[in-house]
Order: structure tokens, then sequence, then C-alpha cells
């Protein structure tokens, strides 16, 4: 029996752009169904009209047959839906509401009006299968666990029919397979698995049935082992073989601690100048805090870190104005970094000159985007935006946090492409973590592995090979 | 026998009217010395439920606050029981913040359930007291922003707007939607929806002697 069927459905949030054309799609209980397509091509929108999202929170004109279990969901209120379907959201961090794991996961048992003791056993039945505590606290979670304590807290729901929207966006390796093994055995269990991701190198093991959206339409994939492979593929690196001369920062000893507990603990790298480096590592192991500490957003609770850009800096580990002129940093999230009201006064803000803003601007395709406001656009394009303001200042050092996060494989090569030529023409050093295996090694001329807060190895490209080699044994 | 068992808690309804009662007797009596050793007693008491760490917690900012008023007053009018007065009425507030902060806000919430309080009341003071280490870490980010960004300093009124005011709401803006969403998603509705607690809040007879303590404590201070 089909858990989810479309027949002909349209749907428009204005009543004339159609968002979705015509689209029929169906999912299987026993399966994991995957939903592929670059981004704003509909995926999101697809999975509202399913969990009922659409037209109830987020209106517009939907049209067509939407039937979940066999029954019809068209006029039926969010209430009656969610007890069908389960949804699980991006940005798990921002949905939890409650200190402690088993809270969180009644909240939506005590919404359905369960029963206590009914909730107690659905807390340790997810509790189990989603590989958490209980008792732990929420806020102490590590971003994989927050994503499976979200999805466990929709799994208590006892839906049978699950969607989850983007759920490997920020996890690693080893937090991705953890997932995708769960939702397989769910799946094994009769759960019907409905997922939208970018990230096919992860889904292509597990996934049973591809769809394809774009444009508003959508096409089952037959072939789908070559359709996920095809966007797989590791990225080339177009940049020349790189000779280190110099260093750029030296890190001795250096450790990192809030109150007790260590975070980075004797830390030893040289970071060239002019070279590309890549931070790799498990979620949660002090990647983004090296980040943070060679940025000189944090300073060093032990060791030393040397800089080498400029001697005008000093070695006091004080991020003045003119040191994060040099020092660009780009965060994971965009929102953080737009301020201006327009794109071009965006990226002209700290640019060069303005000429060398519009150069920038036509090599990040953001010509046409140049008169609107950086927040009206899409999580993509915002990306593009905040990487290429950092950028039109021109710094020495370049450090990006996940930049690739969300990307579509397109769009991912041509963020790559951006990154490397600029790397080419301004001889910047470059410093990037990334959970990505498709364009690690395109970033990479450096990898250092970072493990329980120490360096674990440093290597060429054959180190990120290895590292996602193991991470997959 | 639940009834007589040792709770680490107090019952959430009579932690607020506890604490009601004493910021009601610290304001009305403030100015008698006989306040002060009701707040003494009340202070020992409260510790003696379940409030021992908040109670210490709120000591040193109590003599750092209360006292710089009192001290305030005290040079302002050159009369002691002014002083006095002062110390009284921030020595209530801070009594009852100890209280509050000492009940967990999911068990307030589930209490206030339990009483059928309406939902959306309930929901929204349990993400009011989690919103505030949001709002904490978004004002930190944004800030962390400005200064990787070169954007000036935040006392100039247009660089406030533009580089911390926009990116901070735009970001609380998103939070909040994405929140309701999933609370939505969640089965969570107001109106008359049917809904269950998962953990009940039971009195217990600890409870009844810790407010009634307060009570009794109160009024001899008021009669003596």
């Amino acid at each position: 029996m089909k858990a989810v069927e479309l027949k002909q459905v349209s749907f428009s949030y204005d009543g004339e752009k159609k968002v979705l054309d015509n689209v029929d799609f169906f999912a299987e209980y026993g399966e994991i169904t995957l939903i592929s397509g670059a981004s704003g091509q509909g995926k999101s929108t697809l999975s509202s009209i399913i969990c009922g999202i659409i037209p109830n929170v987020n209106e517009g004109v939907l049209n067509g047959s939407v039937l979940v279990d066999g029954e019809e969901m068209q006029g039926k209120r969010l209430g009656t839906i969610c007890r069908k379907v389960g949804i699980v959201l991006q940005n798990a961090d921002e949905q939890i509401v409650h200190k402690i794991v088993e809270d969180e996961i009644a909240f939506g048992c005590e919404n359905l009006a369960f029963a206590p003791d009914d909730i107690s056993s659905k807390i340790n039945e997810v509790c189990k299968l989603m590989n958490i505590d209980p008792k732990w606290k929420t806020r102490s979670l590590s971003g994989g666990q927050k994503q499976r304590l979200i999805t466990a807290s929709t799994l208590a729901m006892g839906q049978k029919i699950v969607i989850l929207d983007e759920p490997l966006a920020n996890l690693d390796k080893e937090g991705s397979e953890l997932l995708m093994s769960i939702l397989r055995s769910l799946c094994e269990k009769g759960y019907c698995i409905i997922i939208s991701e970018h990230r096919l190198d992860m889904i292509m093991p597990y996934a049973d049935k591809v769809w394809h959206m774009e444009k508003g339409k959508i096409k089952q994939i037959e072939d789908a082992f070559s359709y996920l492979s095809g966007q797989s593929k590791q990225i080339d690196d177009v940049c020349p073989r790189f000779i280190s001369k110099d260093y750029a920062f030296r890190l001795e000893n250096v450790g990192f601690s809030v109150k007790d507990r260590k975070i980075l603990d004797d830390v030893t790298v040289a970071i060239p100048k002019s070279g590309r480096v890549v931070l790799l590592g498990e979620n949660g192991c002090g990647k983004t805090t090296l980040l943070r500490l060679i940025s000189r957003l944090y300073k060093p609770t032990k060791g030393r870190i040397t800089q080498n850009i400029d001697e005008r800096f000093g070695q006091k580990n004080k991020g003045s104005r003119k040191w994060f002129k040099s020092v660009g940093i780009v965060y994971q999230n965009p929102d953080y970094q737009l301020f201006m009201p327009t794109v071009r006064a965006e990226i002209e803000f700290g640019a060069q000159s303005k000429e060398y803003a519009q150069c920038v601007m036509e090599r990040f395709s953001l010509a046409h985007l140049a008169d609107r406001h950086p927040h009206s656009l899409s999580e993509g394009q915002k990306r593009r935006v905040s990487i290429a303001a950092v950028l039109a200042s021109r710094p020495q050092v370049l450090i990006l946090d996940e930049p690739t996060v969300g990307q579509d494989y397109e769009g991912l090569k041509s963020l790559v492409d951006i990154l490397n030529s600029e790397h080419i023409d301004s001889g910047n050093t470059m410093i990037t973590v990334t959970h990505d295996v498709r364009c690690a090694k395109a970033l990479c001329d450096i990898a250092v592995v970072i493990k329980d807060g120490k360096v674990a190895s440093i290597g060429g490209k054959d180190k990120v090979d290895e590292f996602f080699s193991l991470s997959k044994d | 026998m639940s009834f007589f068992r040792i709770k680490k808690n107090v019952y959430p309804l009579f932690a607020i009217v506890a604490s009601i009662a004493i910021i009601v007797y610290a304001l009305v009596m403030a100015k008698r010395a006989s306040c002060s050793y009701f707040l003494i007693g009340a202070y020992f008491w409260i510790m003696i439920f379940g409030c021992f760490r908040s109670c210490l917690r709120m000591l040193p900012i109590y003599i750092i606050v209360g006292g710089l008023f009192s001290a305030l007053f005290y040079l302002a009018t050159g009369v002691a029981s002014s002083a006095l007065t002062m110390a009284n009425r921030f020595g209530g507030i801070f009594l009852a913040v100890a209280i509050g902060m000492s009940v967990e806000s999911v068990t307030m919430t589930r209490n206030l359930s339990q009483l059928r309080c309406p939902r959306s009341v309930t929901l929204g003071m349990l993400i009011a007291t989690s919103f505030t280490t949001v709002l904490r870490t978004e004002i930190n980010r944004v800030r962390e922003s400005m200064k990787t960004r070169g954007a000036g300093s935040i006392l100039n009124p247009k660089i406030f707007y533009r580089a911390f005011l926009i990116p901070f709401v735009t970001r609380l803006v998103k939070i909040s939607d994405t929140l309701a969403l999933s609370v939505e998603t969640r089965g969570f509705a107001l109106g008359k929806v049917e809904y269950t607690v998962y953990k009940k809040e039971n009195i217990a007879f600890s409870d009844i002697l810790f407010l009634v303590g307060i009570i009794v404590g109160g009024t001899l201070a008021v009669v003596l």
C-alpha cells in the first residue's frame, strides 16, 4: 500500500507562479524515498504539502489530491494530519523547547493526549533506537545528538510516515551514517521514510527510490545508482601543486578550556603561508574552536599562537579592526554577517574598490541580484553573498567554517571553483572546516585531522582519503 | 504514602503563592524591625525546602544591590530606618526570586497545565524561559560578526541599527518561525484540544508545611 500519494498536485504561494506544477508522486511503506534536486526547486514545498503545513500554516492555492495512508488530506487540520505524518525540520537546535531529553520527547506525546505510561514506554523505545539518554540535558548535546533528539521526538508520536528535511546538513560522516542506519532499521519495521537532502553521497547506499525535482516538476529516477553517483563525485582540484616556504600561523602546545572542560589540548601545527588547510574531524572535536583561536576570536588558555602575516598585528592574540581586514572569516550561518540594504552595498562594504566589488559580484554570479536586500535571498544565494563580501576586502587569510552546507552539487562545484580561482589570484591562506567528502580534497593542500581536541594526524590530500575511508569503516 | 515523601522541589503553585506572600509582607512591613527577623527566618526556612542553591546564589547579589540602595537612602535621608526599609524591601524581592529560581520551568508548566491553565500561557512561559539562553547566544554571535566584518562601534545609532539590529531581528524571526512550525507539527494546538501531562505534580505534606511556615511567620511578624 502506498503511504503517500500525490495526484496532479499544483501549488502556488501567490496564486500565479506555480511552485509545483501537476506533480504525481508516491512513497511506500518499508522504503526510504529520496527527493533530490537543486535549491529552490520545490522540495520543501512538497514536504510541507504532505505533512499539512501547506495550506494549514503557509497559505497558498493548492489543487489536486493528497492521499496519506489512502485517505484524502485536503481540507484536514494540521492536528489530524500530524497524527499520521511526522516531519523533522531543518535546524534541530532551534526547535528544542525543554531542558531535558525526556521532556522534549514527551512534548509531542502530551499534545496527542497519550497516557503517561505510554509516554514513558515511548520515550524509552525511541531513546534506545536513537542512541540517546533520556536524562541528558538538551543544551549540552552535540549537533548530531540534537538532530537525533528531534527525530526521536517525532518518532515517539507514533506516525509511520516520517519526512526529514535535510537531516544530514550539519552532521559529520559518522553521525550521518548512524542516522541513516537508524532510518534503514525503521524501514525494516514498516515505516515510510521520505528524505529531502543534498548530500547524496551519504544517502546513496540507503535510498530505495529516488525522485528528481526541477522547476516544480518531479520524476522518478529509474537508474538511481548512476544518478546518485553522478552527483556524489569528488570535485577536481584546479590549483597548482603547493610548495610550503613560510608559515602564516604557528601553534605550539595550544590548549583551550571552558571551566574544567578541555576543548583543545596540546595542538601543535604550522599553517603555511598561501596554503590551503582543511580541518577534518567529527562533530564536537574542536575544529571550530581552533578556527576561532587562529582568527583571534578566542584566546588560548594554554600554549602560544604566532602569526607571520604582518608585524603590525603583534603576537598578543588581540583581534583589531585592521586584523579582521586581513583575516576574513566566513561563518556557517550567513544571516549574522549580512547587514547592508543591498547586495551591492554589502559587497562594496570593506571592498578595495567599487570596481573590484563589481568584479567579485560577477565572479559569484550575483550581478543580477545587486539591488536586492541580502536577507530576501535564498539560503544558497545568501551564503554566496557572505563569502563574496568577505573576499571583496581581499583578506590575506580566509577562514571558512562549513562553507558548503545546504549547497546542491552544481552550487558546490561553482563555489569551490570560485574559492580556488580567488586563491590562485590573490595567494591567500585558506583554512576550511568541512564534513563534505565531495569538496574536501579540492580545497586542500594540507589536511589536519583533529580527534578529541588533539591533532591526530597531518598530511596531504591522501589524509582526506584516509579520513573519509576510515570514517566509512 | 507519596503525600509524606521527601520532595526535592516545592509544589510549583505553592512556590508562586509563597513568593507573592513574602513580597507582600516585605513591602507592607518594610519599616518594622520584625520584618527583618521574618525575612531572615524565611531565608533559612526556604533553604530547608529545596531552595538551598538559589538562596546561596542570590545572597551575594542581595548584599551588593540591597546594600547599595540602603546606603544611598541612608546618605540621602540621614536616617537609619530608611536604610532598613530599603534592605527589607529588596530582601523580600530577592527571597521571592530565590524561590522562583528553584522551580523548574517544565514542572511549573506541567502544574499549570494540570490546573487547566490556557496552553498558550504555559507554552509561552516555557519558551520564554528557554529563550534567555538563545537571546544571549544570538547577541554574542551578531556582535562577533560585526567585529569580524569591521562594522564599527555599536554605540553609533546607524551602525547599531544596520549591523546589529537587522541581523539580530532576522535571526530571532527565523528561530521563532522554525520553533512555531516545529511545535505545531508536533501536535500542539490552542483551543479546546485534548492533551495529557506526562509527569503530574502532586502536593506533599512538606509543601503544606512550607507554605504554612511562610504564612505563619509573616502573620507573627505583623501581630508581634
